[in-house]
């Protein structure tokens, strides 16, 4: 039997079927995925709406951002996400707030009163007020919240009539918290809206053979910027980006992309399947994470243009300089044991990589909110022996840490503090320590960011010692050399 | 008896008034507020082996996870009732019947606080009902020898909508139903004071601490959270399941009705403090926090008001410290410069008055609570500093961000969401409040009592050194 049940969910035996160890024996039985967190675990997962307005709409640069909501979803919609922008828009001018996206959330701030009597009237007036305060903004998104999704509020109703009124798009995404399973539920409702809603509504200035659509990256700490800077060098326009960094406008006309790439393939395959069905625009599936995915992406891209010649220059370029320092730190952490709980997919993105390019043990991987098919490639790409687990709690984490003890963990803010209280280092994963993470020199942000956490010498000071060595004989002694700081540039030249 | 703020009024003759100006937009920007149900799980998580467990959707916990892990930089545990569509429709009974279990079994913890939220409330949960079911179930569980003591367990339904209040009237409701729950009538004395501390970080619950210890006087604090959001890191003393550390223990808040008096140091907390007074005849003193000199020596009066001790020379010397600061600096640095405030009512407050006896002008004042005490604090304030005071009462950051670009502000006091401010019009930010995440330090150390006063005026004095001294200048010399 490949389920495991830890024992800290002998109370809760329907945690079994979400966690699984493979074995070369495996049956092909699915690890349960996407269904509702048992009430009362400490689980990571967030709300639907948290996946909307967090993940896909408020990356967008040039939107007034509207939380439909009491004051409390508005507060936690700001400042949760670290994806900057640029003020450059698609017709050369600029926007005139930089960083528009993270500077501003907006709220209706409903009351009991709102409660009782309905909050449309408040919606109408804070989009009103919205547009008046931020006047150069292109467009208007609001979004249901737990309380809106349950007192019924008809949100398309006053979108409709506002669009009009004010001559910009207003939108409204249905994304009341309570709404699914996690955030991932926000993601699907936020890629239907808009398509249904924005895509195909409006015409790009120019075309060229050479057009894509970015799908699916939302420019966690820049990560947009290096996939895109290698497109262009390419020869490759991006004519959308869905939704890192982009406008309005640009998501309205993704059905002019010649060829849609769809990176976060959790969060963003829904519309890249939309717009094939509609429009006829083929995609494809693409991982930028770690040297050899990229390596392989940017050549299926280049096959795809005839830009075969062209891809090889990018990769040249971008690949040569990172070689030594990457090899450097392959050499640090070859045989560290690493755990990796991602969000959604990234724990199948990099299980591979961290493994192949920097001779880490994966050991063991989590996801909050894959799906199924997710499941399947991560089944596929560990190790034997690991262990794979859904939507995991935090008691489960500390049982896993006991038996494995594992060198690092790359997980999230609200793993993370545990993790390192238990003596073990962490990463964030959903956003970054110091990224981008995300290209050839991002791979080597990453690597040398688990270099850094593994190596910072205080994992080897956690305790007191009574009865150590003098310190001169320290000096000698071999955890402090291993743990002690090297420049990863000088020993590599 | 209730003690209320006695800031002298007749103290100058070029009386300082105050402005007031509520929000005007039915928009909300960048709010200086957040629910209830957050203040709520911070004073849980100030028990000895509390949980907080939010009925509502899993962003109710998460959010409020990521939101106080970016502040103190440690691990928040937070259980949720997961609710979804199915119990929108047939009610959430399930959800925390069987959240409440879970944790009990999993967790054994001492007290577990039932956390509504606006969904739960929204759908008609008869928490109070459904908790009452659960016990009366672990109980019956109990019997069985596996179970044996899942029965001890404290639970306690707290109802934090958060179309209602503040995430500080969320926490003034927490306090009040942990005393309402969990105290116990007595007709005992035990010599101690219970002081609420309110949301405030653990390097001033810590200072508390150190405050009441010089003085020889015992409290109990309701909640404490200085262990919990601050704590150590050493493996070889942590054990599964994962506790935050410290806290008030279930037995000490049983108690609370054998003290002294209570003060609440954050007047938006006043709540648990009435109810000891009125069910338990507690004296309580509703004060706003000891930020600066005179509300330290405030403070140090109404613990002699309460018990009988006296100041100890050490205390003396930590004031004398801050005066010597003060008197060697305030006037040459900080004096008639013009500050802007911006954060919880009674932080503010209190930082307005600090900034008022550095010689500094507390130009505006800002937050995001509707409590009118705020204003009338600060008509107090006004007429003992001398200067006129702008309130922003109920407002946003943007209100406060465009007040700041209209007018003559030579430093800013607020959070961290204030460096785009600070990059945009160049004027110094000193960090001060919640949340405070992108500098490290802040939380840890003490903005309240002589110390953190003194701390308060290095920091405003240091920013202001670097803003409007140039580094070459003779005049830095001495």
């Amino acid at each position: 039997m490949p389920y495991k049940l830890f024992d800290v969910n002998k109370e809760i035996p329907e945690r079994k079927e979400h966690v699984y160890v493979k074995h070369c024996n495996d049956d092909d039985e699915d690890i349960k995925c996407n269904t509702s967190t048992i009430p009362g675990c400490m689980t990571a997962r967030g709300c639907v709406y948290a996946g909307s307005k967090g993940v896909i709409g408020g990356a967008i640069k040039d939107v007034i951002q509207v939380v439909h909501s009491p004051v409390g979803c508005t507060t936690y919609g700001g400042g949760a996400k670290r994806y900057p922008s640029q003020p450059n828009m698609p017709d050369g001018s600029e926007f005139p707030i930089d960083n528009f996206n993270i500077k501003y959330v907006c709220g209706t701030d409903l009351k009991e009163s709102d409660v009782v009597f309905g909050g449309t009237k408040k919606l109408k007036q804070a989009i009103i007020d919205a547009n008046k305060e931020f006047p150069y903004a292109t467009a208007i998104y609001c979004y249901a919240t737990c309380t809106t999704g349950l007192i019924g509020d008809d949100m398309d109703a006053v979108a409709k009539e506002l669009s009009e009124e004010l001559g910009k798009d207003v939108v409204a995404f249905n994304t009341a918290g309570f709404a699914g399973p996690s955030q991932s539920k926000g993601h699907h409702i936020a890629n239907n809206t808009i398509f249904d809603r924005l895509v195909g509504t409006k015409e790009p200035p120019k075309t060229t053979e050479y057009d894509i659509g970015l799908i699916g990256e939302y420019n966690i700490d820049g990560d947009l910027w290096v996939i895109e800077k290698y497109l262009k060098e390419m020869g490759v326009n991006v004519l959308s980006r869905f939704t890192g960094d982009s406008t309005h406008d640009e998501i309205c006309w993704m059905h002019r992309t010649k060829l849609n790439l769809v990176r976060c393939q959790r969060s963003a395959t829904y519309i890249a399947e939309l717009i094939e069905e509609k429009y006829g625009t083929p995609y494809l599936k693409v991982d930028f994470f770690s040297v050899q995915y990229c390596v392989d992406n940017l050549r299926a891209i280049g096959r795809h243009f005839g830009l075969e010649e062209e891809a090889e220059k990018v990769i040249k370029k971008y690949l040569y300089p990172i070689k030594e320092e990457l090899a450097f730190y392959k050499e640090k952490l070859t045989g560290k044991k690493v755990y990796i709980f991602s969000g959604g997919p990234k724990s199948w993105h990099l299980s591979t990589p961290i493994e192949n390019e920097l001779g880490m043990e994966v050991i063991a991987v989590a996801s909050e909110f894959e799906h199924a098919d997710g499941f399947v490639k991560m089944k596929d790409r560990v190790r034997q022996g690991a262990t794979i687990v859904d939507d995991p709690n935090t008691l489960e984490l500390e049982e896993m840490i006991a038996n494995d003890k594992p060198d690092i963990i790359l997980a999230g803010i609200k793993e993370k503090y545990l993790v390192h209280k238990l003596g073990v280092p962490s990463i964030m994963i959903h956003s970054y320590e110091n990224g981008p993470y995300i290209g050839f020199e991002g791979f080597l942000n990453l690597a040398k960011d688990i270099y850094a956490y593994v190596n910072t010498p205080v994992w080897n000071m956690l305790e007191f010692d009574p009865n150590s060595q003098n310190e001169d004989n320290n000096i000698d002694n071999e955890t402090i050399s291993n743990g002690s700081k090297q420049s990863a540039v000088g020993a590599g030249k | 008896m209730t003690f209320v703020d006695n800031i002298t009024e007749d103290t100058c003759a070029n009386c300082g008034n105050v402005n007031v100006m509520k929000r005007e937009r039915s928009l909300i920007i960048n709010p200086l507020k957040t629910c209830q149900p957050l203040g709520a799980m911070y004073a849980i998580l100030g028990v000895e082996k509390g949980i907080p467990l939010v009925h509502g959707s899993q962003g109710c916990s998460t959010f409020v996870r990521y939101h106080l892990a970016r502040h103190f930089r440690e691990p928040i545990e937070i259980a949720v009732t997961s609710l979804h569509e199915s119990a929108a429709v047939f009610g959430g009974r399930k959800n925390i019947n069987s959240g409440i279990k879970n944790i009990a079994l999993r967790y054994r913890p001492e007290l577990i606080g039932a956390i509504t939220t606006c969904s739960s409330e929204i759908i008609g949960d008869d928490v109070f009902g459904f908790v009452d079911t659960t016990k009366r179930e672990l109980k019956e569980m109990a019997e069985e020898e596996q179970y044996k003591g899942i029965d001890n367990v404290k639970v306690v339904p707290i109802p934090t909508p958060s179309f209602v209040g503040t995430h500080f009237t969320g926490y003034n409701v927490a306090v009040n139903s942990l005393i309402q729950n969990v105290t116990e009538p007595s007709d005992e004395k035990n010599g101690k004071i219970n002081l609420i501390p309110g949301i405030i970080n653990p390097g001033d619950t810590k200072e508390l601490k150190h405050i009441m210890h010089l003085l020889g006087a015992e409290a109990t604090y309701l909640t404490d959270i200085s262990d919990a959001f601050d704590a150590p890191l050493r493996p070889s003393t942590e054990s599964t399941p994962f506790f935050q550390k410290g806290g008030v223990t279930v037995d000490e808040i049983k108690d609370v009705s054998k003290a002294e008096g209570t003060i609440t140091i954050c007047k938006y907390a006043k709540s648990g403090a009435e109810t000891l007074e009125t069910t338990h005849k507690v004296p309580a003193i509703i004060e706003s926090p000891p930020i600066g000199l005179q509300n330290t020596d405030k403070f140090l009066r109404n613990i002699q008001l309460l018990t009988d001790v006296e100041i100890p020379e050490s205390l003396l010397n930590e004031r004398g410290l801050l005066v010597d600061l003060i008197a060697d600096i305030a006037a040459r640095y900080l004096f008639d410069k013009n500050v802007a405030i911006v954060g919880d009512p009674d932080l503010v407050t209190g930082m307005a008055r600090l900034v008022g006896e550095l010689g500094m002008n507390p130009t505006v004042v800002c937050t995001g609570s509707d409590d009118v005490t705020f204003s009338e604090d600060m008509k107090k304030i006004a007429k003992e500093v001398g200067t006129d005071i702008d309130v922003l009462l109920d407002q946003d950051l943007r209100a406060f961000e465009l007040y700041v670009k209209d007018n003559e502000i030579d430093i800013m006091l607020g959070n961290s969401d204030l460096r785009f401010i600070n990059y945009e019009t160049k004027i110094p930010l000193v960090r001060f409040g919640y949340p405070t995440y992108d500098r490290v330090g802040y939380h840890s150390n003490p903005i309240m009592g002589y110390r953190g006063a003194k701390r308060l005026t290095e920091m405003i004095t240091n920013a202001v050194l670097e803003k409007y001294y140039d580094p070459y200048h003779w005049k830095l010399q001495q």
